[in-house]
């Protein structure tokens, strides 16, 4: 009840204006710090994320966190004009992928902007077939593209969605050169349109998550909705990190079928492809490095409390703290090894 | 019956106050109920998952709602689904019949919404099976059968056409999106104009332009006169409301919450297909298709209860497939997300409690706005009692405000309201027709997508004759729909004709 009151206050003083900014502690921060994030979706797990760091970070730096979900295009453009810390980005994995695939819009991340630290991994990038397809599991799909059997792959183009496609696009150019063009892309956007992909018949696989799609799982084989999953991009280490219940009636076992090295997409022929999503801050290029440092210990402390984890795990994500120079210098490496099966599809 | 333990009284206190809140919001131009809902949902955060819906329901309710104020009394879409709502509500406030065409708006708000509200209670888990069956191709077969309204709609034919094409032609400048799997190039503009245009021009601010700016503009060419009385509309000089107006239109009634839930229900066609679906059929098979766009009332009756029978039929998929309906019920999924339940197939089995909690939220919700908005219907019809040289700037600064706060603080949405307000001023000076070239540019988007994708999958034209059975049902709609707007104006111009033929 005590939290019912409170909520309906916070509604009351939301709505009508009257919420003024807490008594500022120690921060450079501005009283009203504006995260905006580079999708349009509040149903989605960057604006679920980012309101999970928002809430923590208010409560930590005592000033007003706010939520925009204002899309990539809108977020770059903001992020780049506003220099003074009163807005940053919270972003993933597509901030660089879609640079690397070209997407307009898009510039390169580690020039144009500063990584700031990064808070979170959805572990959920999956990938389904139907549950009558003839095609049990990943090595079954790329088996039947060395045979030349075209296999169609509902995935939204340029970046996350695409990433696991160009993975195994990639190790059957490995595998069995020269096949690579049996695995065929069906661009669709939302998930709701992949699923529809599906449905009709117009795709053999599709792109999802674990999260949007567990329910599917379950459904009967004789359901037209009825669906498997057959590859889960995360590595094997970030899904032994989440909840023993899983998602849904999946358990963290269950998926754990999904995941390399159960599933093997390889990378260059010695280790396996593994693709975790992660979230993480982007500033202006020129925003002080005293609130950079602010930020940065701000996180090191919410995160050494531990409360966060908790509420991360409870949503699946994986926590996944490094304060923003580790942060860096590790997705520059990891866009750098993506790049390199890119440029070879090219 | 476990679900009525969460039905305590500041549930419905929320609902309320979700309902109050929402009406505020969709009445205000520039605010909508997606507006109202994305406001709240981080306020969600400290409730549990049934109170805060309980807020959610409410706004979405009286968001939806509320847009039938402004449409009446100023001639003001609140909402993009109430654009309709204006074609006749507005004429009957014109004739001194404001207050009566808001209470015939509510009381087919309350039969939609509540009509939509039992449809997803029984049937959702059946109706998200059929839903699947809409490919891309179905979904522009509809979007196309909407379109046919441009048609009917037209005073001069010739003149509608050509302006819902420069509708179109507007909602194609920016981008093929990304997100619909296009490559994101930019099309129809100059380099200087990618970083305004990249999304292309926003919906909202072209609305309240077109419709709101543009009205005042005009107004303010025949100048203000001190004799203050000219200047207000009389209140209730015309007809009063009784129940008695909808003796006639049952079917009507019927017909429209059943096309707003049935839109509401295919994700991705959206709520303003539902409304324009709704008017144009109303129109077709009017008896005296003449009077619709004059002040009829069925024209509002058509308008509203399919934009409220858009509510219960956008949850269908939100809760049978996990897959919003529409941009508002996109929102709402976040409520869910933020408390780490996700929606799905399997959400109503496992989420009884959830799920009936739910059901008495949406139908108390749309009781709550019947409430509130009948009977506080004659203080806000008063808004037409003020001066106009008073009321208008406050409706000017209202827009502005609301195309500036729509995609989170954009100020080239308030430079898109300004210039398609004075275009819209302009364009009806040379006879462009407002209400296709709006049609246009809101379906013209989608028409586009679907029917990109329908090749794309396809290959081949034939595909929109021959996908399915749906889709043949769908041509027969379409050119009966044809058929009548053109049977409608030979019969108009030879009325007409007699006309002046007595005359002489």
């Amino acid at each position: 009840m005590k939290k019912t009151m409170i909520g309906i206050a916070l509604a009351t003083c939301g709505i009508f204006g009257l919420a003024s900014a807490t008594a500022s502690a120690d921060t450079s921060f501005p009283n009203n710090l504006r995260i905006v994030i580079g999708s349009k979706s509040t149903g989605g797990d960057t604006y679920q994320n980012t309101a999970i760091v928002a809430e923590a970070l208010a409560r930590k730096l005592g000033i007003n966190v706010k939520v925009d979900a204002v899309g990539g295009s809108t977020a770059f453009n903001t992020i780049s004009r506003v220099s003074n810390g009163s807005v940053i980005m919270m972003f993933h994995d597509q901030a660089y992928l879609g640079y690397l695939y070209g997407q307009k819009g898009y510039e390169n991340p580690f020039e144009a902007y500063r990584i700031g630290p990064s808070v979170a991994i959805n572990p959920g990038n999956a990938y389904l077939v139907s549950k009558n397809s003839p095609y049990k599991n990943v090595e079954e799909l790329m088996t039947a593209c060395a045979g030349g059997t075209d296999i169609r792959v509902a995935i939204q183009p340029g970046g996350v969605s695409e990433i696991g496609y160009s993975a195994m696009k990639n190790a059957i150019r490995i595998q069995h050169p020269g096949r690579e063009g049996c695995l065929v892309a069906v661009n669709r956007g939302s998930q709701s349109d992949k699923n529809q992909a599906m449905f009709d018949g117009l795709a053999d696989l599709i792109n999802g998550s674990v999260q949007a799609n567990e329910q599917y799982t379950r459904l009967p084989a004789d359901d037209q909705k009825a669906m498997r999953f057959v590859w889960l991009t995360a590595g094997n280490a970030t899904i032994q990190q989440a909840n023993p219940e899983g998602m849904g009636e999946t358990t963290r076992e269950m998926l754990l079928q999904y995941v390399d090295p159960n599933v093997s997409v390889t990378q260059d022929g010695s280790r396996n492809f593994t693709f975790d999503k992660e979230f993480f801050f982007l500033f202006n290029k020129e925003m002080d490095q005293k609130l950079v440092d602010e930020l940065d210990q701000a996180l090191t402390e919410i995160f050494a409390e531990g409360q966060i984890q908790q509420t991360q795990k409870r949503s699946f994500f994986i926590p996944d703290f490094r304060p923003s120079a580790e942060s860096e210098a590790y997705f520059r490496d990891k866009a750098a090894q993506y790049e390199v099966i890119l440029k070879s599809l090219q | 019956m476990e679900f009525l333990s969460a039905l305590d009284l500041i549930y419905f206190v929320l609902v309320l106050s979700g309902t109050l809140i929402g009406i505020i919001f969709g009445a205000i131009p520039g605010m909508t109920a997606t507006m109202a809902v994305a406001v709240c949902l981080p306020l969600t955060y400290a409730l549990d998952l049934n109170h805060g819906l309980a807020l959610l329901l409410g706004l979405y309710v009286g968001g939806i709602s509320g847009g039938l104020v402004p449409a009446i009394l100023l001639n003001i879409p609140g909402t993009p689904s109430s654009i309709t709502t204006t074609f006749d509500g507005f004429p009957m406030t014109q004739k001194g019949e404001g207050e009566r065409a808001l209470k015939i708006g509510i009381v087919s708000s309350l039969f939609g919404g509540l009509f939509s509200a039992a449809v997803l209670f029984f049937f959702a888990p059946l109706l998200a099976d059929f839903a699947i069956k809409f490919s891309f191709v179905e979904k522009f077969l509809i979007i196309f059968l909407a379109l046919t309204v441009i048609a009917s709609l037209s005073s001069n034919l010739l003149m509608g056409l050509f302006s819902a094409l420069i509708g179109i032609w507007l909602s194609l400048i920016g981008t093929y999106s990304v997100e619909h799997g296009g490559n994101g190039d930019t099309r129809l503009m100059f380099g200087f104009m990618q970083e305004y245009l990249y999304d292309g021009f926003s919906l909202l601010p072209v609305l309240i332009g077109l419709f709101g700016v543009a009205h005042i503009l005009e107004e303010a060419e025949k100048g203000i006169h001190e004799a203050t009385k000219d200047m207000q509309l009389s209140l209730q000089k015309g007809a009063r409301f009784s129940v008695g107006v909808f003796r006639n239109q049952k079917i009507n009634l019927i017909r429209s919450s059943f096309l707003g839930t049935f839109i509401g229900l295919l994700p991705g066609v959206g709520g303003s297909a539902a409304s324009v679906l709704s008017y144009t059929q109303e129109k077709n098979f009017s008896k005296h298709p003449e009077r619709m766009g004059k002040g009829a009332p069925e024209g509002v009756i058509a308008s509203e209860a399919a934009n409220n029978g858009l509510t219960g039929g956008a949850l269908i998929p939100l809760l049978s497939l996990g897959i919003p309906g529409d941009s508002t019920t996109a929102v709402l999924i976040g409520a869910f997300t933020l408390q780490g339940i996700q929606v799905g197939p399997l959400f109503i089995g496992e989420n009884v409690a959830t799920w009936n909690t739910m059901m008495v939220g949406l139908v108390a919700a749309n009781f709550m706005m019947f409430l509130v908005m009948f009977f506080a219907i004659k203080y806000i019809a008063k808004v037409v009692m003020v001066p106009k040289y008073v009321l208008y700037p406050i409706i000017m600064m209202m827009c502005v405000v609301g195309a500036y706060a729509i995609n989170y603080g954009v100020m080239f949405d308030v430079w898109t309201l300004l210039l398609f307000g004075v275009g819209g001023y302009l364009a009806s000076k040379f006879g462009i027709e407002v209400a296709p070239l709006v049609i246009g540019f809101i379906l013209g988007g989608q028409a586009e997508v679907y029917f990109v994708k329908s090749l794309e999958s396809f290959g081949t034209l034939t595909i929109f004759f021959t996908k399915s059975p749906i889709a043949m049902v769908l041509w027969v709609f379409i050119f009966i729909s044809i058929g009548f707007s053109i049977y409608q104006a030979v019969k108009a111009r030879r009325l007409k004709q007699a006309g002046k033929g007595e005359e002489a």
